[in-house]
């Protein structure tokens, strides 16, 4: 689907079944439309090592579950 | 020797003292109460509210529940998997004015502390099809006649479960009183001792004072822009 259309926002869990989100965002980087769009993982790990994965990975941000509704959408307008 | 100094020895040497220090276990672990089980044999981590414990050294997991709930789960495969201790804030106006109280903080609490279980036992090797389940606590022990605060948890951990398509293996929950458990993830075993309602007032209090911190504490802080 990402490679069919572009969008100006991704927000992604990092723990899933097939492809975790750090993978995801370092595929989607790869990719010529996802390649300054706005990359925010969201999970609930907050180690500094696994932030850091993200970040080598091209994620723009890094979001600790739970989220705090005002704080995300906040986030999200700083970085579209 | 004495008679009672003999006994104790008798004791000891029936229950060795810990042979080695308690099996490694991962960095996010390490502030985790661990202790030898003499009666046991054998290595056990113990619980406070919003603690959890997961392990793949055949530990076991312990903790005392008054109306909070603990999600025991394990791979039935790997005889991998751990527990769970934790509380819904009462506070539910906290993200329910965008939202609306579909996705109450609550709600994102508990969420959290079952995904953090599950998730770290997949990543050990569990596979959700082979995922064991059982749940305890959510007595009647905290809070007045206007609202039965263990019933709400319960409500929260049977409605996770079923969504996530779990079934339930075993289940000790709801009645008035506060709980001692011990869980091993090994062989799937819980044990629960009802203990007296009236004199527990260190369980009481604690747990007290946990609800008030989630009730207090501002959700949603940890945003790092790269």
């Amino acid at each position: 689907m990402a490679r069919e259309n572009a969008c100006d926002l991704v927000i992604t869990d990092v723990n899933m079944p097939r492809m975790d989100g750090i993978t995801l965002v370092s595929e989607l980087r790869g990719l010529p439309h996802y390649r300054l769009t706005p990359l925010l993982l969201l999970t609930t790990e907050s180690s500094q090592e696994r932030k850091l994965e993200g970040k080598r990975a091209g994620a723009t941000g890094w979001i600790v579950k739970p989220f705090n509704p005002e704080q995300l959408l906040a986030t999200m307008a700083r970085v579209l | 020797m004495t008679h009672t100094k003999r006994h104790a020895a008798a004791e000891k040497a029936r229950y060795p003292a810990a042979p080695d220090n308690p099996p490694p276990t991962q960095q996010h672990f390490a502030h985790i109460s661990r202790y030898w089980d003499r009666e046991n044999q054998g290595y056990a981590a113990k619980l406070l509210p919003g603690e959890y414990y997961v392990t793949t050294a055949g530990e076991r997991i312990s903790t005392v529940l008054g109306s909070c709930v603990s999600a025991c789960v394990r791979d039935r495969r790997l005889g991998i998997g751990g527990m769970n201790h934790f509380m819904l804030p009462l506070d539910a106006s906290k993200g329910s004015s965008i939202w609306g109280t579909a996705v109450s903080a609550a709600t994102r609490y508990g969420n959290v502390a079952m995904e953090r279980l599950i998730n770290d036992i997949l990543k050990l090797g569990g596979r959700r099809d082979s995922l064991e389940v059982k749940l305890v606590g959510g007595g009647r022990v905290l809070g007045g006649i206007a609202i039965d605060i263990g019933a709400r948890n319960i409500e929260f951990v049977r409605k996770y479960v079923a969504d996530e398509g779990f079934s339930v293996a075993g289940e000790d929950l709801g009645d008035i009183f506060p709980r001692k458990v011990h869980y091993s993830p090994e062989t799937g075993k819980l044990r629960v001792k009802k203990l007296n309602a009236v004199r527990n007032d260190t369980l009481y209090e604690r747990e007290r004072h946990y609800l008030e911190v989630l009730d207090r504490d501002p959700v949603g802080n940890d945003i790092e822009l790269f």
